[in-house]
């Protein structure tokens, strides 16, 4: 049976160019008609969710999963459209709705457990055990504005789980907080999934999608671009990028000459160097399925091909890369000498790849020099840190880059 | 829809409580004596009007402080209850853009508020009825019918100023203006004998100087409140309710986004 059915969902903000807060302001201007624009946050939308089921929805910054989710908390109304939930709807937007400063602990759980839809029995009899889960039994007649933030999140957070949802949204809750947090987040979340319990997950962190997701509904630009089993649909939004790519690129140039060059001193004319007997041309980056792509996940395959021009035939050139983290960290360097493959002379046209197994490097942008050197070491082409691309954690390790381990006792 | 609107009121019904009671809570805790100080803004209110008004009034008037006193309550639960109430969406911009719930439950619950503050005061004005003897009559059980058309009214009112404030952030001071002409265009410091006969008539179109005179009458008087008077009262509390609640509802949807 489906708990949450959407059906042909639009969402339009007008957005006004100035906007009128005042009556006065209204009169006048009241012969100025006021301009908008009209921004399309959600278009057509369609989807259910099954009873028990857990539906992930991920997407860019401003692609409107925030919308969406307020549009099935009833919080906004759709434009068109409808969104039927067959049960109980529990929203975590946020932790510590409605928490009023100059009240005590006790008395903010009362309300903030009424707003989340607790009856007041339960209340009663749960006070406690809220409070003790919170570890605040010390503090509970403390008004919470002398609470630490991280007691009044602890305290947001007992009373929540408390609350027995049917439907749970979820909205990065998990995003604040320390690690200890999260990980309590992340245990109750399990409960919930393991208890039957219909979730909708909202969150950046493909890596916490995969493992609670049954299914993931990908947003771009507020269209529906896929819905389907997670792993797919997370494969797709980090591989099916590619119009973005030539852009990302070109981008590249003026984002590293701006930003990180000035920081590092470095000039920009130092970015390329060589006498330019052969030129790197361009240089693409390939995924698993063999497209092109700047996004990839951490352990797939991933291809580098650099694209040369030779103009004069050239005996024994080296070609080489090196990777820089986003702070100009050197990570890694390696050239064709280094491996021992000669190559005795190019002309004209051509491309080299590299092949890189499976890609160490958790998450973050990576930047990319690619140079070719004449067996003496003279640079023929050089491209300082002109490329990047960006590496998408589907670990929950932290850090930058894998390195491959295992506990024992 | 308006009885399944308001089976889903009775179901937040401990929700309208809570932040109606947390509230109240909230406005005297500032201080240790607050609930003293609260008592003692109407208090100081009635002196000076006493003081000055009993010295102004040409035709005198039986119990005039007790007179003022009915005036100066209901008055000022109307302008407390409205005065909340305006900012009951605004104030709670944090809650609106998160969650879901009725969302006239919170002009709701700052009525509530504002009757829990007014039902204190009372308490002082009880003490001054016992004090001046004044005899309990059965007229009396008119006063709950006009209390409540005055909360209705002021619902009514509290739930279109709020809808409006979210839009336009001036309608708070703009119905302050309205309060205070409201307190000295009504009956509140004189009777309405100080005026000509058609000048009566048209101070009698404000459904509030009905409910201080008839509740002065019941209450004070010991004398029957009259039916022209109680229909005038009902009739136009249900127009302000219904009214409010067109407008409240016309814009709530746009809560979320404009706030």
């Amino acid at each position: 049976m489906a708990a949450i059915k959407a059906e042909h969902l639009h969402k339009t903000f007008r957005i006004p160019h100035e906007k009128r807060t005042t009556i006065f302001e209204t009169l006048a201007g009241a012969f100025k008609p006021p301009m908008y624009e009209n921004f399309h946050a959600l278009k057509d939308i369609n989807f259910t969710v099954e009873e028990g089921e857990a539906l992930g929805i991920i997407g860019d910054n401003g692609s409107g999963k925030s919308t969406l989710l307020k549009i099935i908390a009833k919080i906004l109304r759709p434009s068109s459209g409808s969104v039927t939930a067959l049960k109980k709807l529990t929203p975590f937007l946020e932790l510590g709705v409605g928490f009023q400063m100059d009240l005590t602990a006790v008395e903010n759980v009362k309300i903030y457990a009424t707003i989340m839809g607790m009856k007041k029995r339960e209340i009663n009899d749960k006070l406690d055990s809220i409070i003790e889960f919170a570890g605040l039994e010390k503090f509970k007649d403390t008004k919470l504005k002398n609470f630490s933030s991280g007691m009044q999140v602890r305290l947001a957070f007992s009373t929540a789980i408390q609350t027995e949802p049917e439907i749970l949204l979820m909205d990065e809750v998990l995003a604040v907080g320390d690690m200890e947090f999260q990980q309590k987040c992340l245990s109750v979340l399990e409960q919930y999934r393991k208890g039957g319990i219909t979730i909708i997950f909202v969150s950046h962190d493909l890596s916490y999608v995969r493992r609670f997701c049954d299914r993931t509904l990908l947003l771009n630009h507020g269209i529906q671009v896929a819905l389907g089993k997670t792993n797919e649909v997370i494969d797709k939004y980090v591989y099916g990028k590619q119009d973005e790519i030539i852009v990302g690129v070109e981008n590249a140039d003026l984002e590293n000459d701006s930003d990180l060059f000035q920081d590092d001193k470095i000039v920009v004319d130092n970015t390329r160097r060589g006498d330019q007997k052969i030129e790197i041309k361009n240089v693409e980056f390939y995924d698993k399925f063999g497209n092109l792509s700047s996004r990839f996940n951490s352990f797939d395959q991933m291809t580098i091909r650099i694209f040369y021009c030779a103009y004069e035939k050239i005996f024994d050139p080296i070609f080489g890369i090196a990777l820089y983290s986003e702070k100009g960290e050197n990570l890694f360097g390696t050239n064709t000498e280094l491996k021992n493959v000669v190559i005795d002379s190019i002309e004209g046209k051509g491309y080299i790849d590299l092949q890189i197994k499976s890609i160490s490097m958790l998450s973050g942008r990576f930047l990319l020099t690619v140079g070719i050197d004449s067996l003496t070491h003279h640079p023929y082409d050089w491209h300082d840190k002109k490329y990047y691309f960006d590496v998408i954690s589907t670990s929950r390790d932290a850090g930058i880059f894998d390195v491959p381990c295992k506990w024992v006792i | 829809m308006i009885f399944k609107h308001l089976e889903e009121l009775y179901s937040y019904r401990n929700l309208i409580w809570q932040l109606a009671w947390s509230e109240f809570k909230l406005r005297y805790k500032y201080s240790m004596l607050g609930y003293f100080w609260s008592l003692l803004e109407p208090l100081l209110m009635l002196i000076v009007l006493y003081v000055v008004f009993s010295h102004l009034m040409k035709i005198p008037v039986e119990h005039y402080q007790l007179f003022l006193f009915v005036g100066i309550i209901l008055w000022g639960f109307l302008s407390r209850a409205t005065n909340f109430g305006v900012s009951s969406i605004v104030g709670k911009a944090g809650i609106v853009k998160k969650i879901y719930f009725p969302r006239d439950i919170l002009v709701i619950s700052s009525c509530i508020t504002a009757l829990l503050m007014s039902i204190f005061e009372s308490l002082v004005f009880i003490m001054f009825m016992i004090f001046y003897k004044i005899p309990i009559s059965i007229n009396l059980a008119y006063a709950p019918l006009i209390l409540l058309s005055l909360c209705i009214i002021s619902l009514g009112l509290s739930l279109a100023l709020s809808a409006l404030n979210v839009f336009y952030r001036d309608v708070q001071f703009i119905w302050q203006v309205i309060l205070q002409v409201g307190f000295y265009i009504t009956p509140i410091l004189y009777t309405l004998d100080i005026f000509p006969k058609d000048l009566q008539k048209f101070i009698l179109l404000n459904p509030i100087a009905r409910i201080i005179i008839s509740a002065r009458n019941t209450i004070i008087y010991s004398s029957p409140a009259r039916m022209e008077d109680l229909l005038f009262m009902l009739i136009s509390s249900i127009i302000f309710l219904l009214v409010g609640y067109i407008i409240f509802f016309r814009l709530e949807p746009k809560f979320a986004e404009e706030i």
